[in-house]
């Protein structure tokens, strides 16, 4: 937290209302309780303001004046992040963007949308739905999460295997530069003059600047859907069918892995008719032209039988396939009828060294003395260790903390990378030299020096460093205020 | 260049792996030749020649297969050329990871044709695939018809390793299909034109070779109507590869307008997939376009995907200018038919060919039955371009004689985002040695 005087502070409230109008500056301790953590709860600061601007123009005046002032700044969705990426680790301004929240434009003819960083994700597919329409990327979060925060983190989902992440998707936005500049990098079009300054954008955690308009490609919705539930009583049998299936020239348009611990929780609290005593579940689904996809459906249950699955199963209705669905989707919750509380992991690796690497994580939790639910995107090598544990109980926490550095190695030394769709942020700042050289880092300092030189907006993320706040680090664990409304769920 | 950096070169890489004075011919561009060609042989020798370039301040063209290099202005200082011809392995390829690393001078064919033994293909398809570099296509951006349904180097690059400007070896991304570890180094360095670093070694997604895949052609007499097939194809459950629009005179181009009348456009779609697909898919394009003028749909060999791209420059036995369009997709009929006319006034034959489901739009200047004045030139493709920007687009110069590159800028203006990029090169290439001066906003 910043050492404003309570003077000064006063002067820049009225400041900031000036810019804003009254009710959208927040300063109040108890209010910036609310914005102190993201849904990653370990890591907790807290802000000397929350604002709340509603154009670019705001947020250009705004972030103007915390470089007068030499106050750091950070933009602010829907606080569902899992790296600790949206925190005011030196104080500062929040600056929330979800006044911000319409859509500006859909262009069905060249399929793509303008809208508003503060957007709720699911509620541009909602919006584009009845003409045919889709926004392809679906982060687990995507009821909460907005396409703002999406573009920080370059957020995925389970059907990024076939269509791709969000950088995939954005064609350009409208930024205002950590100087306070309103700039478009890209634009309508499929390219750019220059460099792919939208796409150095999408992915850069919030240091690059602030996006107060984004364009994003919606796509048509595929004209036929196949969902397939694969069981085995190995779970190597199943990452075997993830190669096999590869290996087939196949593409599913998602590929889900649910193992024993995690079937067992989704089954407590939903039925959703996974197995209880299987080791592990491929979730499968097709999709595109309705011509073929039978063909193709044959060829991924063969694949999978062939690697050992006791059963393989296609939705036979819509209900059946959302039912499917939901147990993969609400995994993370169900996980709360078997743990008090857990944390996510989240790494990559090829998608042939699953098998080793899921011995790995469960070896690696198991010296722990705790346990790990894993679901996950099989598909494109996106693990999701569910660390389990008892806040309450002492030094459980740290076991967990130590537990997921050791599994972030090992995602490094099989070639894979440490986040494949949560970002850095805090939480994994110490971990690049995992991945990364010296050289490799400073080479992206540089580029940061030239969109952010202050160093003003969003500091402390990405980059690793000593701690150099006390308030900023591992505290214990307690549900976001989203995450005990069940608006929010940890992926 | 001192002699004292020669021998250094030479030393460094090999008296053989150094090339000076006549034997320079194949590196001239735009009558320029450099003062040297290195060509080393390993990712450290090409950081140790920049170290030693950076050193001196000696201006630095990195080279794959020379296919673009004539593209942008020329480097206003001549230096070295770094060649990576000898950086030409596929270093990995794991078909069960759907990835593969390669070295940035390997061809683009070389490298296809190894993926392809075991199934799988990169999905970039540029001209000139038998001496473009996997380096070379990168940093330009190049693509080619298949780009409307797998998108360009940006949707397949996830990992990229690069020699800076002052010689350090620089990795980003990484080699696995999902990564949002740290900002994302290769879209920074795709079409970057060599300007921020030489890329050395790259990792790509890679896709499986469809069971099938065919493309088909529609002629149509006016280019109004092949539009409104182009609007139908988009708005269709189609999932085509391509969606190529000629106009008559790109088609001629391509080899697609033998016959008689010769037609006034011609649209061309790629199918893939699975033979009950494709099979579904063409009939059904006949079935949409027919009652818009389609006619004749007609099945292409294969030899016809890679003269595509080249289309419309291949439309004249002498070709004054190529320029490159961006737009929306929904204005490609409309810009062909608006740039012709711009042309036609002005006595010039032209001619069309798009990536028409994406937006962008080839137009080639002929520079017959005689040589034109590259003045009048100049002011149709000032035209071309400002009928692009009213529609919210952008166009560059793809290639051009210098006696037009100096009447009128290669690259368009960038707008407030050039501050950005001259930052960025500035934080890169601090002594600008990278290609300078080639780039958008005389970078």
């Amino acid at each position: 937290m910043s050492t404003l005087t309570d003077s000064r502070k006063r002067d820049l409230r009225r400041e900031l209302e000036s810019i804003l109008g009254s009710g959208a500056v927040l300063s109040d301790p108890d209010e910036l309780m609310v914005y102190e953590s993201d849904g990653l709860t370990l890591f907790r600061a807290l802000a000397d303001f929350v604002v709340f601007p509603t154009s670019a123009q705001h947020v250009s005046a705004v972030v103007k004046l915390a470089n007068r002032e030499n106050l750091p700044f950070v933009a602010r969705g829907a606080g569902t992040g899992l790296s600790g990426g949206c925190l005011p680790t030196e104080g500062g301004i929040v600056i929330s963007m979800m006044r911000m929240n319409r859509v500006l434009e859909i262009d069905y003819e060249n399929q793509l949308a303008v809208v508003e960083p503060g957007l709720v994700n699911l509620h541009l597919s909602w919006k584009v739905g009845p003409r045919g329409y889709y926004y392809a990327p679906d982060p687990s979060s995507q009821q909460a999460c907005t396409i703002g925060g999406n573009i920080a983190n370059n957020s995925g989902g389970p059907h990024t295997l076939k269509y791709g992440v969000t950088t995939n998707h954005v064609l350009g936005l409208e930024v205002v530069m950590p100087d306070g500049e309103i700039v478009w990098l890209g634009g309508k079009t499929r390219e750019a003059c220059g460099y792919d300054l939208a796409g150095v954008f999408v992915g850069s955690e919030g240091t690059f600047g602030i996006a107060t308009r984004i364009v994003v490609r919606i796509l048509k919705k595929p004209q036929a859907v196949k969902t397939v539930l694969a069981v085995f009583d190995a779970i190597d049998q199943a990452s075997a069918a993830v190669s096999a299936i590869i290996g087939r020239g196949l593409v599913p348009a998602a590929m889900e892995m649910i193992d024993h611990l995690t079937i067992q929780a989704v089954e407590d609290a939903f039925n959703c008719g996974y197995p209880r005593d299987a080791d592990a579940a491929l979730l499968i689904e097709l999709d595109g032209l309705a011509v073929g996809m039978d063909v193709q459906a044959e060829h991924i249950v063969e694949a999978c039988r062939e690697s050992g699955a006791r059963e393989v199963r296609t939705a036979q209705s819509e209900a059946e396939r959302q039912l499917l669905w939901k147990g993969r989707k609400s995994a993370f919750g169900a996980y709360g009828r078997v743990s008090p509380a857990y944390m996510v992991m989240d790494g990559v690796i090829p998608r042939t060294k699953l098998p080793y690497v899921l011995r790995r994580v469960n070896e690696i939790v198991a010296a722990s003395g705790l346990r790990v639910g894993n679901v996950f995107h099989a598909g494109d090598g996106n693990l999701h260790p569910n660390i389990l544990y008892d806040p309450r109980k002492p030094g459980e926490e740290a076991r967990v903390v130590a537990a997921g550095a050791e599994i972030m190695k090992v995602c490094a030394q099989v070639g894979g990378s440490i986040s494949g769709e949560h970002g850095i942020g805090l939480e994994k700042a110490d971990f690049m030299p995992f991945i990364f050289s010296a050289a490799d880092l400073a080479l992206m300092h540089r580029l940061k020096s030239a969109f952010n030189p202050s160093g003003l907006c969003n500091p402390g993320k990405i980059f690793p460093t000593k701690k150099s706040c006390g308030e900023v680090g591992p505290v214990a664990y307690r549900p976001h205020a989203i995450e005990e409304k069940g608006l929010a769920q940890r992926f | 260049m001192p002699d004292a950096l020669l021998q250094k070169l030479r030393t460094t890489v090999g008296a053989a792996n150094v090339l000076t004075g006549v034997e320079l011919s194949p590196y001239v561009v735009e009558g320029r030749t450099p003062e040297a060609a290195v060509f080393p042989g390993s990712i450290e020798e090409v950081a140790a020649v920049m170290a030693l370039a950076s050193e001196v301040g000696t201006p630095v063209t990195p080279w794959g297969g020379g296919t673009a290099a004539s593209v942008g202005m020329p480097a206003g200082r001549t230096g070295l050329v770094i060649g990576l011809r000898r950086l030409a392995r596929l270093l990995d390829h794991e078909p069960g990871d759907l990835t593969a690393t390669v070295e940035a001078g390997m061809t683009v064919q070389a490298f296809q044709t190894a993926l392809g033994s075991r199934g799988q293909w990169l999905s970039l398809d540029p001209a000139d695939a038998e001496r473009a570099t996997v380096g070379g296509v990168l940093a330009t951006n190049a693509c080619g018809p298949r780009r409307h349904l797998y998108g360009t180097a940006r949707d397949v690059l996830i990992g990229v390793t690069v020699v800076t400007a002052d010689g350090a070896i620089v990795k980003g991304g990484g080699k696995v299909v999902k990564n949002v570890a740290g900002y994302d180094l290769p879209k920074l360095f795709i079409g970057s034109y060599g300007t921020l670093g030489v890329i050395v070694e790259a990792t790509v997604k890679l896709r499986p070779l469809p069971e099938q895949e065919e493309l088909v052609s529609v002629r149509f007499d006016r280019l109004k109507d092949a539009g409104s097939a182009v609007k139908a194809v988009a708005a269709s459950d189609l999932i085509p590869n391509a969606v190529e629009l000629l106009d008559g005179a790109g088609a001629s181009g391509a080899g697609l307008a033998a016959g008689s009348p010769t037609p006034g456009a011609v649209l061309v779609v790629g199918f893939d997939g699975v033979r009950e697909q494709v099979d579904w898919q063409r009939a059904e394009l006949a079935r949409l376009t027919g009652p818009l003028g389609g006619r004749d749909p007609r099945l292409l060999d294969a030899a016809a995907w890679t003269r595509l791209p080249t289309a419309a420059r291949e439309a004249f036995s002498t070709t004054a200018a190529v320029m490159t369009l961006v737009v929306l997709p929904s204005q490609v009929a409309e810009i062909m038919e608006q740039g012709a006319g711009i042309a036609r006034g002005r006595g010039l034959q032209s001619a069309w060919a798009a990536h028409a489901g994406v937006g962008v739009v080839r137009g080639a200047l002929a520079s017959e039955p005689a040589p034109k004045d590259p003045a009048a030139l100049a002011v149709v493709l000032a035209e071309w371009r400002e009928m692009a920007r009213a529609g919210g687009g952008y166009a560059n110069l793809e290639w051009a004689p210098l006696a037009i590159k100096s009447q009128i800028p290669v690259w368009d203006d960038p707008g407030a985002a050039g501050r950005i990029m001259e930052r960025i090169k500035a934080q890169l290439d601090p002594r600008n040695i990278l290609n300078p001066g080639r780039f958008v906003a005389g970078i």
